[in-house]
């Protein structure tokens, strides 16, 4: 298992080992739910050679159509499970633009985050979510974390 | 949902109305700037004159962006190409496509992404025919729609007197059929809908919606209304697609058909192709050919021309000179209403073909939808999916569970179970779980409510 980089009090770690600064992008431009879910899946797949981009997206897209991972404020935790992998990814798109993402409170999507991991890892799958879902509740966490504009702020938030 | 439709014909136009009122963005195409005229102010769409399977018309239409294409345009071919088109430039997860040639239909093998990926076919033809062939073979159903793979039907039908549920209480149909699965659905009492409960008194004129196995549905339409035998006796106007196909099935279940057509050279091929019809060369307003094929001793007439007036005229006609029962496809939804009264059952293919496109428009796992009363209501077929933690209405008994105002639980189908559910039953993963939405506004909700939350793994 991977350990805390940091105490509590200033980082949540909710990545730590699963996200890296080649896997988060700025500023990205995406006129809609289909291709910020492609931006998402070229990130995540890119130096992963087992996996490609159209699986991956193919895997998120449809677990989005099971249900929005719009979990509100903004921020998006698109995820879904894949073969192919030893360990779970994580990557992040901060979008230029508010993207209509039908989240539980209809408004649009400005932060995404997004999760494959190994198809057999149902019990660290959730715990990531549950681990995400529980700094995102925080108002202080959530703020700090859609404030953050570098990388490395970020990476300290989250990883 | 970013939607294109290729093709502005009946069904793309009309898909193109229904899904604009919902919150989708849709892009129509077609090559006729004329049939696109004045339709983008008047449906809120976008529109793009073009050719359908064109890279850089479909680029123009929003390509990149659209989770669906339909392409329902008059050419299987042109269909096939676009979709072709969009998966390899767009990667466009849903392609739809309507293909009518058997021809094509003989091989679903190549209908993958490997070679030609469009993943739904839609054949409207074939719906239609097997709507009408629900309907005569459940003489005084309005409508018949299956789920469930057609286990589980819901049914629609006007109440009389005479049969024995009429004027009591409905809790009582436990009691006169202690081993039948049904549930009422809906009510609509001089057009007015009302959620039926157990002491809801069904009266006289009351359309019912029901749903039950499919065994079952002539045991409890007996409930409602005295019972009549299927007629054997069937008249058809018009041997186009559906007419020849309608024709064929029927007299594979052993009914004796007339066909009448008016073009000549496709009276001796529908004569040709088919075995035991009585194809006719003639006009079905005739007078003098009606009385002649016995039109009196008729138990259901169909009109199923192209041409909307022809199938009213004709299926009046056949009302006036004695045939039992009548029915027409009637594109226009203004005609619909006003000759409803002159007609038993007037049949809209785009509302019903609309209907099986809905189910890959609506968010979560929907199986089956069907778009009912000229669209202001629907019946859906969704999966349950997820646990007590992760969803709405897994793990949670039926009273618990806060359906959208308007909306009733029809029946649940769980593995091969037809199940009608009661207050303590509880809903399991996987449950196929039917669905009667009286007001469609309420259809979002209805979605929300069936949607998994964030941590569905």
């Amino acid at each position: 298992m991977p350990s805390k980089r940091k105490n509590s009090s200033s980082s949540t770690g909710a990545l730590n080992g699963f996200l890296s600064a080649d896997r988060i992008l700025f500023n990205v431009a995406a006129s809609s739910k289909k291709r910020m879910l492609e931006e998402l899946s070229a990130l995540l797949s890119r130096h992963q050679a087992p996996l490609n981009r159209h699986t991956v997206f193919q895997v998120l897209n449809e677990r989005e159509r099971l249900g929005s991972t719009g979990i509100g404020n903004g921020i998006a935790l698109p995820h879904g499970r894949l073969n192919g992998i030893s360990e779970p990814l994580a990557a992040v798109l901060r979008l230029r633009q508010g993207l209509d993402f039908d989240a539980v409170d209809d408004q649009p999507v400005t932060f995404v985050i997004g999760l494959v991991v190994p198809a057999d890892a149902t019990e660290q799958h959730l715990k990531i979510l549950a681990s995400l879902a529980q700094i995102f509740s925080e108002a202080g966490h959530r703020s700090r974390i859609l404030k953050a504009r570098d990388v490395d702020s970020l990476l300290n938030l989250l990883a | 949902m970013k939607i294109i439709i290729l093709g502005a014909g009946r069904v793309g136009l009309s898909t193109a109305e229904i899904l604009s009122r919902e919150d989708n963005d849709v892009t129509l195409v077609d090559s006729d700037e004329e049939k696109l005229q004045g339709l983008q102010d008047r449906l809120d769409i976008r529109t793009i004159v073009g050719a359908a399977a064109h890279p850089g018309v479909l680029e123009q239409a929003g390509g990149p962006d659209a989770d669906l294409v339909l392409a329902v345009t008059n050419h299987d071919e042109v269909n096939m190409a676009a979709c072709q088109v969009a998966y390899s430039l767009f990667r466009t997860p849903k392609k739809i496509a309507r293909i009518r040639s058997a021809e094509y239909l003989r091989h679903p093998e190549i209908f993958c992404d490997e070679s030609i990926p469009i993943d739904v076919i839609i054949s409207p033809e074939q719906v239609i025919t097997q709507r009408i062939l629900h309907l005569i073979k459940y003489p005084g159903a309005l409508q018949v729609v299956d789920f469930a793979g057609g286990k589980i039907q819901l049914v629609a039908l006007k109440a009389y007197y005479g049969g024995p549920l009429v004027g009591r209480q409905l809790r009582s149909i436990r009691e006169d059929l202690p081993n039948v699965k049904s549930r009422v659905a809906a009510i609509y009492r001089q057009n007015q809908p009302i959620i039926p409960k157990g002491d809801t008194v069904i009266e006289p004129d009351d359309e019912v919606f029901f749903v039950a196995g499919a065994p079952d549905i002539p045991i409890v339409m007996g409930e409602l209304r005295s019972v009549e035998k299927p007629g054997r006796r069937i008249m058809l106007a018009g041997a186009g697609n559906i007419g020849g196909q309608l024709a064929r099935r029927l007299e594979q279940d052993h009914y004796h058909v007339k066909l009448i057509e008016h073009g000549s050279i496709r009276a001796r091929q529908a004569a040709e192709q088919l075995e035991n019809t009585v194809v006719l060369h003639g006009d079905a307003a005739d007078e003098e050919l009606m009385l002649q094929e016995n039109i009196d001793s008729m138990d259901v007439f169909c009109a199923l021309t192209n041409d909307d007036e022809a199938n009213i005229l004709s299926a009046m006609l056949a009302k006036r000179l004695g045939a039992h029962r009548t029915m027409a496809l009637i594109n226009r939804s203004a005609y619909v209403e006003l000759i409803e009264s002159l007609l038993d059952i007037a049949i809209s293919p785009s509302q019903e073909t609309v209907g099986s496109l809905l189910t890959h428009v609506r968010r979560g796992d929907m199986v089956a939808v069907h778009s009912l009363r000229r669209g202001a209501a629907e019946a859906i077929e969704t999966i349950a999916h997820g646990d007590a933690a992760s969803s709405r209405v897994v793990g949670r008994r039926i009273d618990e569970i806060s359906l959208p105002s308007g909306t009733t639980f029809g029946a649940l189908m769980r593995k091969d179970e037809v199940i009608i559910p009661h207050h303590d039953t509880v809903i399991e993963p996987e449950d196929h779980v039917i669905l009667f939405v009286i007001d469609k506004r309420h259809i979002h909700d209805v979605e929300r409510l069936f949607q998994v939350k964030v941590t569905f793994v």
